[in-house]
């Protein structure tokens, strides 16, 4: 399930940011959208790769779009396959993968490509919420 | 094979040192075992030979004194029968005992004992690929069920409580499935136990494991399945060659592929066929590749001894591996094994 609405539709208070989430289990991203939204993220979910390019083109989702979270080991377009495009795309936003996988050298790959952090599941939700927080204060220093 | 290649043993003592050389024996293709015998009828060899279809007998002379026979090796240690076998076996007969045998047993046991070393490197080396493949199916529902269980000690709403306990218990019987699945993997491979085993079923448990050993996602599987097709095994021996054959398979196709699984009977043998689309063999490799320590991944990553194990499994239950290999295209391996070893 994706959801459809847009980051234009959460109005009412001050966001921290806007941040796609993609996992293909459902139950996940409902534990990532619930860490997030405590700390006042907005988040927007897709199961897949190919689903998550779909929801950043959705209305102003992509120029809202602060940060991607991703899983790297999904149905249709893997993670690896995903982090290329949007890193082609979408240059300026961080993107932080969350896995299960324990796998230190795919950890150094993921970092030599310009990820910003490799969560290993299961991550402690102040550790999940620092590592957000930080990708987005180094993309700000960057100027993005 | 003509008769005079071949070699007709009898062996008498069915202890430790029966069952190593009876382990030994069954290997060789150009011997033939006609039968063992030890006054114990609880000795483990004995067990071990009626399960292989080999004649028992507690009846000592009358196996000595069988026409036909070749060799006698006498593994029973007891000095004593060296004049029983003197008088009652045919004139043509040779006999292999005393010291002999002693050095025939020590050589069997030192190549057990490498054997098994070898066995082990491999298990060990298969086990590191197939922790992080568990660990990840395990670490998913194990997120879950923590970040939940955080969330529910603060939590008020009690719908949203109810439903995140849901969540909670059925991450839990997720990892409990996926333990399940490992404890099948090591009680399967308890040695000296052989039985029909069915494969199709085999071949569904051995993937369940065989899948851990990738991040492959574009992976279809096709099953072309006879009916209750049955081999004589040692289960564990059996599963353990299935998930070496399929890891390979699914190692060989880099990001994609199709891993085709088949089964039938063909005069009277089970056949077994795991093909994979993958990046194939060359040719100069083909004949090299169930010879120990042959390995094309690099150095640290492959044990080079998991298809020399395959070999040997199915080997020793008087069976054939074959493999059609074409560069670019992919790898077929056959596995052919008796339904019954009579």
């Amino acid at each position: 399930m994706s959801e459809s609405k847009t980051a234009g539709m959460f109005s009412g208070r001050e966001s921290e940011g806007l941040v796609l989430v993609v996992d293909d289990e459902p139950d996940v991203r409902k534990v990532v959208r619930m860490t997030l939204e405590k700390a006042g993220y907005d988040v927007v979910e897709a199961e897949d790769g190919a689903r998550g390019i779909e929801e950043i083109q959705k209305g102003e989702n992509s120029i809202l779009l602060n940060l991607i979270i991703t899983d790297i080991r999904m149905p249709n377009m893997n993670g690896i396959d995903v982090i290329n495009y949007y890193k082609k795309e979408w240059p300026s936003v961080p993107i932080i993968v969350l896995t299960g996988f324990p796998d230190l050298e795919m950890a150094t790959t993921m970092l030599q490509h310009g990820i910003s952090d490799y969560l290993v599941k299961p991550v402690e939700s102040e550790k999940l919420r620092a590592s957000v927080a930080k990708a987005l204060e180094q993309r700000e220093v960057r100027g993005f | 094979m003509s008769n005079r290649d071949r070699t007709t043993v009898v062996i008498l003592g069915a202890g430790k040192g029966g069952m190593a050389v009876l382990e030994l024996l069954t290997l060789l293709p150009g011997v033939e075992i006609a039968g063992i015998a030890d006054q114990d009828a609880s000795a483990p060899a004995l067990q071990y030979a009626s399960q292989l279809g080999i004649p028992i007998t507690q009846d000592l002379v009358s196996l000595i004194s069988l026409s036909g026979i070749n060799l006698i090796v006498n593994v029973t240690g007891d000095s004593h029968l060296d004049l029983l076998i003197a008088v009652h076996k045919q004139p043509e007969t040779e006999v292999l005992g005393g010291s002999a045998s002693k050095v025939l047993w020590d050589f069997v046991q030192h190549a057990s004992q490498i054997q098994s070393q070898l066995f082990q490197t491999e298990k060990l080396a298969g086990m590191g690929t197939f922790a992080s493949g568990i660990a990840h199916d395990i670490n998913n529902p194990l997120y879950i069920l923590l970040a939940f269980a955080e969330n529910v000690l603060e939590e008020t709403d009690v719908p949203t409580i109810h439903e995140q306990a849901r969540s909670i218990i059925e991450a839990g019987k997720r990892i409990q499935g996926i333990c399940q699945k490992i404890t099948q993997y090591a009680r399967s491979s308890k040695a000296d136990y052989i039985a029909a085993v069915e494969v199709n079923e085999k071949i569904e448990e051995a993937l369940n494991i065989a899948r851990y050993a990738t991040t492959l996602q574009d992976l279809s599987i096709v099953r072309r399945f006879g009916e209750k097709v049955e081999v004589l095994v040692n289960p564990g021996e059996l599963f353990q060659v299935l998930v070496n054959l399929m890891t390979n398979a699914i190692h060989a196709m880099e990001r994609r592929g199709t891993l085709t699984l088949s089964t039938c009977y063909e005069n009277g043998v089970g056949k077994i066929s795991i093909a994979d689309t993958g990046s194939g063999i060359p040719i100069e490799n083909l004949e090299k590749i169930f010879d120990p320590f042959f390995t094309t991944k690099p150095p640290g990553e492959g044990t080079g001894l998991g298809l020399y194990n395959v070999k040997a499994i199915i080997k020793k239950y008087r069976g054939e591996l074959k493999v059609e290999s074409e560069v670019g295209k992919g790898t077929t391996f056959i596995i052919e094994l008796p339904r019954s070893l009579m």
